[in-house]
């Protein structure tokens, strides 16, 4: 197991809707570590995402402490979180979110631009299968094709974390295991923690830890000590 | 619930609303003001030329019996004639050191149906022969007189003393101006005064029994121009100076001509914010249909009518038009009233209280609903031709294309990634783009053309006193006097470093049927004074032969440099002759038209002598040079100007007996008088400017939201890369300023086109307006633009701060 990467210390969080406050996390603890590739697993309205989110910095917790790297999170500044986001989280979502009128390639190079420390482009497309369609704009690419080039778009920043919301959520099951075999790919040959988000209980069989949420708390932590290889993951 | 669904909608979206709004409520305001009060001002016109019996034509002449003129009325087309004694005199206020003066004009007291009557706003009748007079109601004001003020005025050879007995305004003083080199009238300094004929006679021994002036209305149906040609013989031998109709009476022609530029303001400027406003709200609805496209398919699929969804979606414009109309009428009604006021200031007309203000609110509601209710089913046209399943599957995925721009590599590699990003949305929804570049445009325009029209005012007004008439001292004499023998004499004042001599007299011009009449200015070849200038500033010297024209008169005259032109004066020794001069120089003039001559060669054509009417005298210190007045008198060299003061002042206080000197006029005063005057006007550009302002912010800020509704998915999604919120935002302000530059570049032709259009339009023979812009003012129209961009930036850069991430990207597009 690598280094601490990620400790949450009973995270709340409450939403106000309208005259209901929404309890998504009620109390939540978990660490991550450089290296390992974790799945969250929950049923809709778990608290899943919420957890993401701020695990990413694009939210905060009503209580509860959160470090990364010892670095405290919980009381960051707007300003600090984005500098966060820059440098040490990469996002995938369910629906690729790409810059509709910019090329694949320049979809990539929008992360390279604001990077400390980017990989190169080509090679990441190579890596990802599309360098032959470097030119291509979104619309002229397939929906697993879109979520490659967002893979390689939060990979180009070399950041130390990756977080991934339902990443094949939209995709047929060939298209979603080549997404998933990049994740973990990414995961062994950087050394670099990767969180997948999904309900689906199939995917979690490829993780190295899976964690169960449920009511906006967490009913179990499970290790897989030989997790399948995503190829053999199906649903 | 549906009108519970558009408030809410309004609410959520309300900054555009509001620019919308509020351009909405500029452009009504505008129109019913300026309506109300263009139609007060033309009525109350109407009602006073009626009332006070108006004359159609006028005669200027040397002197005619009084008899005669009463016998005009037997020539055909006549009605009406009135044989009137006016001059101009000194009034001797003993506190006061600049030149005031009153131009006296006759009243025929005998006849109760006189032509041009003054009507008596507040005191007694005057009393033929009596020393009674009224005088015109702004001088009274300005000057604090008083019911029974006995006034000291020098006229005829004597000082005299005559009683205010009431004030009064004439139709043909509506807005009274001394001489031609003026554009405002300026009460301090000049006032019309009226009088008994008998009193005028008593005065002006030289005019006993005799009329130097007439007026006269015409039968119904008779045109002018004839009548000009049975009465013209007539007159010729009483040296005729100058017969005109209506039309070129002076303070007419202004009023006429203001009436009609309020007319066509209150129709131009609310035409173009509705225009801007029915564009935003157009695009701003075009988005809303297709953002709730979903929304509509659900409506469609419980069974809501698309007569019924349409509706709904113009209830959004409708609104917004409504509002602003009720707003703008209402404002527009309560502005009418100052801006009443303001006209009176400078246009003295009665008062009438006319109610025009429920026709123009309803027409003013109405034609705003017509515009909204055009521009919003452009806008949501698009609801009706979704089908319901169709309209719930969301849509086409957008489509990025690489635009031709980009195929210059330069161009190209000079693009960030957002830069990129910017030109392909630039690209891709051309309509908007049309619109931002138009707006910014006429926003840009709007502010050089007022700008430039400040500039020019002031050039107008200064010109005359930096370029060309430059000394500190004029002295005017009430007849020509010889010339020699009073410069002599005003040299000798050990004050004066410097005389030359002015000779003003009227001639009337002529080629072929062609025909002017205007004050020609002879001048000594070699002044210093009175500079002749040509287009670029050069030195022109008279000529002794040949006449120099002003580009108005040539023009009018349709002559050129060489052509020949006949000209006739009373001055003349036959006044019935005609003479022959060439034309040497066509020059620009912005205040009056004018015909200039060496001195020598005015004389040489009159055959009377050396004379003069006026003197140009320099009373400081000869050293300094005051060839460049505007430097001169803005000098910090008080010591000097006081000298310079006090000097006129002695001057003044020498020659306020003298029955021959009419008056010293300081130019500094003049300066002063004219720059005090000119600050009202100052407040209209700033009017003119904020404009601008308004439709540039409301263009950008309005873009600025469509673009973040648009595309907040793809600006959280940058947001969540990492890049902060400016970073995010300079894709959009990238976009903006790209295309902004571009049209401030565009807003300088139109204004130029807009100049030319405005200089045709008020360009009078009263005066010029060069369709000149002035390197100030596209420098200022630039940064203007510039600033109302950046700050509708900063409102809309709030909302990408406060871009809720995780909501934008959940959800599907």
């Amino acid at each position: 197991m690598g280094s601490e990467l990620i400790e949450a210390c009973n995270i709340k969080k409450r939403y106000q809707m309208g005259e209901v406050t929404v309890h998504a996390l009620r109390g939540v603890d978990f660490t991550l570590y450089d290296g390992e590739l974790v799945v969250i697993l929950g049923h809709s309205g778990s608290g899943k995402s919420t957890l993401v989110n701020i695990v990413g910095g694009m939210d905060q917790a009503s209580e509860g402490e959160l470090y990364f790297r010892d670095r405290p999170l919980h009381n960051a500044s707007e300003n600090e979180l984005t500098a966060y986001r820059r440098s040490e989280v990469g996002f995938i979502f369910q629906f690729y979110n790409l810059m509709p009128n910019l090329t694949a390639y320049e979809n990539v190079h929008l992360a390279v631009q604001i990077a400390t420390d980017p990989l190169d482009v080509d090679p990441l497309l190579e890596q990802v299968g599309l360098i032959d369609r470097k030119e291509h704009f979104p619309s002229q690419l397939s929906g697993g094709e879109q979520q490659r080039v967002a893979i390689a778009r939060a990979l180009a920043k070399n950041p130390r974390l990756l977080l991934c919301d339902e990443p094949t959520g939209s995709l047929d099951l060939p298209a979603g295991k080549q997404i998933l075999k990049l994740l973990r790919d990414f995961c062994s040959h950087y050394n670099k923690a990767v969180v997948i988000i999904t309900h689906n209980t199939n995917i979690s069989y490829m993780a190295d830890r899976v964690i169960h949420l449920k009511d906006g708390l967490v009913e179990g932590v499970k290790e897989n000590s030989e997790p399948l290889s995503p190829e053999k993951v199906s649903w | 619930m549906l009108f519970r669904k558009m408030y809410r909608d309004i609410w959520s979206n309300k900054g555009s609303y509001l620019a919308c709004l509020v351009l909405v409520v500029l452009g009504l305001t505008t129109y019913t003001s300026f309506s109300i009060s263009s139609d007060n001002l033309e009525l109350s016109k109407e009602i006073f030329y009626r009332e006070q019996n108006f004359a159609d034509g006028f005669a200027e002449l040397t002197a005619m019996p009084y008899r005669d003129a009463e016998g005009l009325a037997q020539i055909e087309g006549i009605d009406q004639v009135s044989g009137r004694v006016t001059r101009e005199v000194r009034v001797l206020y003993p506190e006061s050191d600049i030149g005031i003066y009153l131009k006296f004009v006759s009243l025929e007291l005998d006849n109760p149906d006189r032509v041009n009557d003054a009507r008596l706003l507040e005191g007694n009748e005057l009393r033929q022969g009596e020393f009674e007079v009224w005088v015109d109601n702004q001088f009274y004001d300005v000057h604090g007189l008083e019911l029974g003020y006995v006034l000291e005025i020098l006229a005829g050879e004597k000082a005299r003393e005559i009683t205010v007995e009431g004030y009064a305004m004439s139709p043909e003083f509506t807005y009274p101006l001394r001489t031609e080199a003026e554009i405002y009238p300026n009460p301090e300094q000049f006032g019309i005064a009226f009088t008994s004929r008998e009193t005028m006679w008593n005065f002006f021994p030289d005019l006993q029994g005799r009329v130097n002036n007439l007026a006269f209305t015409l039968e119904e149906g008779t045109d002018f121009d004839e009548v000009k040609d049975r009465l013209e013989p007539e007159l010729e031998a009483y040296g005729l100076i100058n017969l005109y109709s209506r039309d070129n009476q002076t303070s007419h022609l202004i009023l006429s001509e203001e009436i009609a530029q309020l007319q066509r303001m209150a129709f131009a400027v609310p035409l173009m914010f509705l225009v801007i406003a029915a564009l935003i709200l157009y695009i701003m609805l075009k988005r809303l249909v297709e953002q709730q496209r979903g929304q509509i398919g659900i409506l469609k699929a419980f069974g809501y009518s698309n007569r019924e969804i349409m509706l709904h979606y113009l209830t959004y414009s409708i609104t917004v038009g409504f509002i602003g109309g009720l707003l703008g009428g209402t404002a527009g009604i309560y502005l009418s009233r100052p801006l009443n006021w303001l006209l009176l200031e400078f246009f003295h007309v009665p008062e009438i209280d006319v109610d025009f203000s429920l026709y123009y609110f309803v027409l003013g509601v109405l034609i705003s609903l017509g515009i909204f209710l055009a521009a919003g089913y452009q806008g949501c046209k698009y609801a009706l031709k979704l089908k319901p399943a169709e309209a719930m599957r969301p849509p086409a995925p957008v489509s990025g294309r690489k635009t031709v721009l980009e195929k210059i590599r330069l161009f190209s590699s000079m693009l960030t990634i957002q830069g990129k990003m910017a030109v392909r949305n630039l690209a891709r929804n051309r309509s908007r783009t049309a619109f931002l570049f138009i707006g910014v445009t006429l926003s840009c325009a709007v502010v050089v053309v007022t700008w430039s029209l400040n500039d020019l005012v002031d050039k107008l007004v200064f010109y005359r006193f930096e370029e060309v008439e430059v000394y500190h001292a004029r002295v005017n004499f009430t007849e020509p006097v010889s010339r020699q023998p009073v410069e002599r004499e005003l040299a000798e004042h050990a004050e004066v470093t410097g005389v030359e001599p002015l000779a003003e007299v009227p001639v009337r011009l002529s080629h072929a049927w062609r025909e002017e009449s205007v004050v020609l200015l002879g001048i000594l070849k070699d002044s210093s004074m009175y500079i002749i200038r040509d287009a670029a500033g050069r030195r022109i010297e008279p000529s002794e032969q040949g006449i120099i024209l002003s580009e108005r008169l040539a023009e009018k005259l349709s002559v050129e440099e060489g052509t020949s032109l006949k000209l006739a004066s009373p001055y003349l020794r036959d006044n019935e002759d005609e003479q022959t001069v060439e034309v040497y120089r066509v020059i620009p003039q912005y205040l009056g038209m004018n015909a200039y001559m060496e001195i020598t060669g005015v004389e040489a054509i009159l055959q009377q002598g050396k004379f003069a009417t006026s003197f140009m005298v320099n009373v400081g210190d000869e050293r300094i040079n005051p060839g460049n007045a505007e430097d001169y008198w803005d000098t910090n060299d008080f010591r000097e100007k006081d000298l310079v003061r006090a000097n006129i002042a002695g001057l003044r206080d020498y020659y306020r007996e003298s029955d021959l000197v009419a008056g010293v006029d300081g130019t500094e005063e003049q300066i002063r008088e004219t720059r005090e005057l000119m600050e009202t006007f100052g407040m209209v550009i700033y009017l003119y400017v904020l404009i601008g302002v308004v439709i540039a912010f409301s263009i950008i800020y309005s873009s600025s939201f469509i673009i973040l509704s648009e595309r907040n998915r793809e600006l959280a999604s940058m947001k969540v890369l990492g890049m902060t919120s400016r970073e995010v935002f300079s894709v959009i302000t990238f976009e903006q300023w790209f295309i902004s530059f571009f049209a401030v570049l565009a807003g300088l032709p139109l204004a130029q086109a807009m100049m030319e259009g405005f200089s045709r339009e008020l360009s009078t023979d009263l005066y010029t307006i060069p369709a000149e812009l002035s390197a100030q003012a596209l420098l200022m129209g630039a940064l203007i633009t510039a600033i109302s961009i950046w700050i509708a930036q900063r409102f809309a850069l709030r909302k990408v701060e406060r871009l809720d991430l995780v909501e934008v990207l959940k959800t599907r597009e």
